[in-house]
């Protein structure tokens, strides 16, 4: 039976949808039968990021309004074997859709036979969140590392724990190591002390991110960049394989041992 | 009328709805439930409100609201009479009931009491802790702790690690001092001493 993951934060632009896009992907690669599922209404990105806005004809609202089936919502990646996405609507908005919909539509994907469901959640608490939520069996937080990201993730667990989700991930995105040095910028374990959950994977700030996003092929297809080897390093935990974390500073600096030395679980 | 959460008082002033200690939403079915089943009780006499024995404001709000908006029941202007109200500031903070709460208050989550309070975890920037005595934090104390609600100025804050936003005992507010302030390493207390909020650690030779 497949598992439905919800990717939130609370703070808008830290990096949910590019996690799920390169998540889902990765996981693909990785031999999985996987969805990508944006439940963004109104202001749909997954889709663009995904290079796949030009194929959408049927959207998240046709499929739970029942306007059409499951199977034609679902638009399959090409260049990926087993990787499929459900856009959102971009003409309607969160009001579109109600948690016991999403309810339905996650039980019918899994019944479809998908291996991970990667549900990219809109910013904000209220319905749109609500609805992403919905039928998630797990969920990662993803964060900056910045006071006000942090403040709204820190919000953002308490609701999902007051609705039955526990022991959500971290991910902390966009960091940067030389401001982290020269303490201009928090570091992970400083995220960790407020946030209290375990940590799934940290990803550099990386202009590949940038350029993949805007080609519509997300990053973790590629070889070389930092960001593509910490998001290969996040699929691989979810599958259960223990990995260490990157070095990310250029140098064996104490500070990445340090960390590897806190997070080795 | 059988004994619930829910019950219905009659006082000479008119029908006051009492509930007790228990989950919001039992409570709501409950409410619907009983005044389903007896609304011809309060036509031709006042409704005085809502008196609950751990409801916060906002839950009392909410509950008034669904009785105004499903039943059209007003209260009475004055709602409920002097004599159940809260009846002056919480005065056990030496001896007194005490609520224990063992996890981490995360932004956004409020835990009011009108006794004493401890928690086992930390307190994060955005939490709310509201008591009408003392406020125990085993843990690192970053949000804002009122203590002493209702008036009571003897009440104090402690934790581990005491670096709120924002502190209150009983009417008096106060922040921490602009500039940085190294960290203590040891416990600390916030009380009222000559009018102002003051933190000094723990014990006073420490």
């Amino acid at each position: 039976m497949g598992k439905a993951i919800v990717i939130t934060s609370g703070k808008g632009g830290v990096g949910k949808t590019t996690a799920t896009a390169n998540i889902g992907t990765g996981l693909a690669i990785m031999g999985n039968k996987v969805v990508v599922v944006d439940t963004d209404i109104g202001l749909r990105n997954l889709d663009v990021v995904m290079g796949l806005e030009n194929r959408i004809v049927y959207d998240i609202v046709d499929v739970v309004e029942k306007t059409c089936r499951l199977k034609q919502g679902l638009i399959r990646d090409k260049r990926f074997d087993g990787l499929y996405l459900l856009p959102a609507a971009q003409t309607k908005d969160k009001t579109a859709v109600k948690p016991e919909q999403m309810l339905e539509l996650i039980k019918e994907l899994k019944e479809e036979g998908f291996d991970y469901i990667i549900i990219d959640s809109p910013a904000g608490i209220e319905r749109g969140f609500q609805n992403s939520i919905a039928g998630a069996d797990e969920a990662f937080i993803v964060t900056t590392p910045e006071i006000s990201a942090v403040r709204d993730a820190d919000r953002v667990i308490g609701l999902l724990e007051s609705q039955g989700i526990h022991n959500p991930k971290l991910i902390v995105n966009r960091i940067r190591y030389d401001m982290v040095k020269r303490g201009d910028m928090m570091n992970v374990e400083d995220i960790i002390d407020i946030l209290a959950i375990d940590l799934l994977g940290v990803v550099p700030d990386d202009e590949a991110i940038v350029i993949s996003t805007n080609k519509g092929e997300p990053v973790v297809s590629e070889e070389d960049p930092l960001s593509a080897k910490a998001f290969r390093n996040i699929c691989n935990r979810i599958l259960g394989k223990e990995v260490e974390f990157l070095d990310l500073n250029n140098s064996e600096g104490k500070l990445s041992k340090l960390i590897k030395l806190l997070f080795s679980k | 009328m059988k004994e619930g959460l829910v019950n219905f008082k009659g006082v000479k002033e008119g029908i006051y709805i009492y509930i007790k200690e228990g989950d919001l939403e039992i409570i709501k079915k409950e409410l619907e439930e009983k005044i389903q089943q007896y609304i011809e009780l309060f036509k031709g006499t006042n409704f005085l409100g809502i008196k609950g024995e751990n409801l916060t404001e906002y839950e009392t709000k909410e509950l008034l609201e669904i009785i105004r908006e499903k039943y059209n029941l007003y209260v009475l202007k004055d709602g409920l009479p002097s004599y159940l109200e809260e009846d002056g500031p919480f005065d056990g903070i030496d001896e007194g009931k005490t609520k224990f709460i063992n996890t981490t208050i995360r932004s956004g989550q409020v835990i009011e009491y009108d006794g004493n309070i401890v928690i086992i975890g930390d307190v994060n920037p955005g939490a709310l802790i509201k008591a009408g005595g003392n406020i125990i934090i085993l843990g690192i104390m970053r949000g804002v702790a009122h203590a002493g609600v209702g008036g009571n100025p003897d009440a104090i804050v402690a934790a581990y690690n005491l670096q709120p936003t924002q502190l209150r005992i009983g009417n008096i507010i106060s922040r921490k001092p602009d500039g940085d302030i190294s960290s203590s390493e040891i416990p600390e207390v916030a009380r009222v001493k000559n009018g102002e909020v003051i933190i000094e650690p723990y014990l006073p030779k420490k």
